[in-house]
């Protein structure tokens, strides 16, 4: 990208090397263009939900459905196995009481952590971990020998797809040290209860195992699929981020073209004129001839600058090449112009150049502008020439900018005038 | 105060400022002119007016030793000082916020004799005049509580900001140099509204009416203070 970028301003420099010293012109159109910024890609972080940018959007979006199916297949085991389970064994738990509110508590957090991450939220995944591996320590104290392996006992089964809700998002190692900890509460009943014998320990073994495996799968994979989408959208935002660019330099250079093509027909031809001899320098007419090219070659390279208030900026330019000419010129403006296009900033601006160019003796440059208003006028006293008293004419008018000029023997007025349509 | 135009009795000036230089040019320019007669300067505004207590006209430097002296203008103002102020601040603000205090005129160090002479001269008599710079001031003044001034009333002080010429506004604007210099008048005296009361301010529209220069029932504020025996705003 860099790479077009130098590209495209070398040409624009071999465009305008015909004559005409436009080193100043190039510097100031790539001034122009260098700050044209695409915002780049940030990097994906550990949390998706605190990470920003179109990626984390698609990220996010993508592990929206993965989210929901998983809320949905721990309300739904809980509520279709877990309650049945232990409402039907209610007589044979040893503290069926503890059983069921470890049920309502497990039900509380998973429905709290649900509602968080619907909503796009992490939930605070430690406090709710925690908790829920107290729930499991109660309800398997509270279970009792008989139903220790059975669906009454609804911890081992259900608990893991809580820590699912609750850890999402989260590292998988989170997930994998908390069904340790299951594990090890589920270890510490057995030997509580005196089921160590080699068959209960080899069940512990298939039950672990089997309640863990499907949950970390469904996390592993959950957090995969986001990874993945977000990568693919990050690669996506920096494809166009890129071709935003190429496209920005692209344009400015067509611009600074169409801005150069102006001043060759400014400046080209007396160039020329002069370089072949068939110009005199000393002739006024041609003198004037460069003084207005060289105003309008300040002026544009004034209009590709980046600044607060563009017009003054050029008027401004214009002035100062003036003044360097030994005209007396003072500036007075008063209020701030609104943002104008920079076709009607020309159309303001250019008459009064090319009037600047002519002035001699002083010259009075005012600009009024409101914000629906912008009144730009030069004032220089009318020296001999023919016609002495010009009525006020009012050249190449159009609905948006009204161009006067008038003399009346004692001075020229030239006054631009733009109306919001 | 009224009558000091009508009689023979020169125009009493007295020149405040802590410029020697800019109180000798001043004067200079001032001394062409016969109806004028400087009687005190100094750069202190209360020894001049004790020198000269029946001076007509104070030309007071709006920016004295550093410090701006609009409370002092203010002061002077509302004891019914007829103060021009001239300053080299020409910044819009500052301009209206001058004759928000009651100046008389404003007038800008750059602007020159004629219009400091004709400016003393008017405001001795409670007459407005407003140079080029005042108008531009007036034309481009943002405040949303600014005075209502007409399309004509905008346009002849919008001219005559850029032009400086009476004669060039007339002829662009097709009417008479008079009626140019009416719509700026008229301008002017809407703006002894804003700001606080001062006796400057109710000799300006006292003049004003009796020049025939606006009605009273165009000040709208005007006509509901005069109820209250308050002649101005």
């Amino acid at each position: 990208m860099s790479t077009d970028f130098s590209t495209t301003g070398r040409s624009a420099n071999r465009l305008g090397a015909n004559g005409l010293d436009t080193t100043g012109l190039g510097a100031a159109g790539l001034g122009a263009t260098a700050p044209v910024r695409v915002p780049r890609p940030v990097p994906g972080t550990a949390d998706p939900a605190a990470a920003d940018g179109p990626a984390a959007d698609v990220g996010r979006a993508s592990d929206r459905g993965a989210r929901i199916a998983a809320v949905a297949i721990a309300l739904v085991w809980h509520l279709a196995i877990g309650l049945p389970a232990v409402l039907g064994a209610w007589s044979t738990l040893a503290a069926p009481t503890v059983v069921a509110a470890g049920w309502l508590a497990a039900c509380a957090i998973g429905g709290y952590a649900a509602h968080r991450l619907l909503h796009g939220l992490p939930p605070p995944a430690l406090p709710l971990a925690a908790a829920l591996l107290a729930v499991d320590a109660a309800v398997f104290a509270a279970a009792g020998r008989e139903q220790l392996f059975a669906a009454a006992n609804w911890a081992w089964t259900g608990l893991a797809w809580f820590l699912v809700v609750v850890l999402w998002g989260r590292p998988i190692r989170w997930m994998i040290v908390l069904l340790a900890g299951h594990a090890a509460i589920a270890l510490a009943a057995l030997v509580g209860d005196g089921a160590t014998a080699p068959a209960d320990l080899t069940r512990y073994a298939m039950y672990v195992y089997g309640t863990s495996s499907l949950p970390v799968a469904v996390f592993t994979g959950a957090a995969v699929i986001a990874t993945l989408a977000r990568e693919r959208a990050a690669t996506a935002t920096a494809t166009l981020a890129v071709r935003a660019e190429r496209d920005a330099a692209e344009r400015a250079w067509a611009d600074r073209r169409a801005r150069l093509a102006l001043v060759g027909g400014a400046a080209e031809q007396v160039l020329a004129e002069l370089a072949d001899g068939r110009a005199d320098p000393g002739d006024p007419f041609v003198q004037r001839r460069c003084v207005l090219a060289a105003t309008r070659l300040r002026r544009l390279i004034a209009e590709s600058d980046d600044v607060p208030d563009p017009l003054l900026h050029e008027l401004r330019a214009a002035a100062d090449l003036a003044e360097r000419n030994g005209l007396p010129i003072e500036l007075i403006a008063i209020g701030t112009p609104p943002p104008l296009p920079v076709e009607v900033r020309r159309r303001l601006a250019d008459p009064l150049a090319a009037a600047l160019a002519d002035a001699t003796g002083w010259a009075r440059l005012t600009v009024v502008a409101g914000p629906d208003e912008v009144a730009v006028s030069l004032v220089t006293p009318d020296g001999q020439g023919p016609g002495a008293a010009d009525p006020p004419t009012t050249p190449a008018d159009d609905d948006q900018v009204e161009h006067v000029h008038e003399r009346d023997g004692e001075i020229r007025w030239t006054q631009t005038r733009w109306r919001r349509p | 105060m009224a009558q000091a135009m009508s009689g023979e009795r020169p125009v009493g000036v007295s020149i405040v400022d802590d410029h020697p230089v800019v109180i000798d040019g001043v004067r200079a320019w001032l001394s062409t002119e016969p109806r004028l007669r400087v009687l005190a300067t100094g750069d202190d505004p209360d020894l001049v007016l004790r020198a000269a207590p029946e001076a007509d006209v104070i030309l007071l430097d709006l920016r004295l030793r550093g410090r701006m002296v609009l409370d002092k203008l203010a002061e002077l103002s509302a004891d019914g000082r007829r103060v021009v102020v001239y300053s080299e601040h020409t910044d819009p603000a500052t301009m209206l916020a001058a004759l928000d205090a009651g100046a008389t005129a404003f007038l800008a160090k750059h602007e020159g004799r004629e219009h400091c002479v004709a400016t003393v001269l008017a405001a001795a008599s409670d007459r407005p005049y407003v140079p080029p710079a005042l108008a531009g001031a007036m034309v481009g003044d943002p405040r949303p509580d600014r005075p209502a001034l007409s399309d004509k009333e905008r346009e002849a002080l919008l001219l005559w900001f850029q032009s400086m010429s009476k004669a060039s506004v007339a002829r662009r604007m097709q009417i008479s140099e008079h009626t140019v210099k009416q719509y700026v008048d008229r301008a002017r005296i809407k703006y002894t509204r804003a700001g606080r009361p001062a006796a400057t301010k109710a000799a300006l529209l006292a003049r004003a009416i009796e020049d025939g220069l606006i009605r009273p029932e165009e000040i709208g504020i005007y006509r509901s203070q005069a109820s209250n025996d308050r002649p101005t705003p």
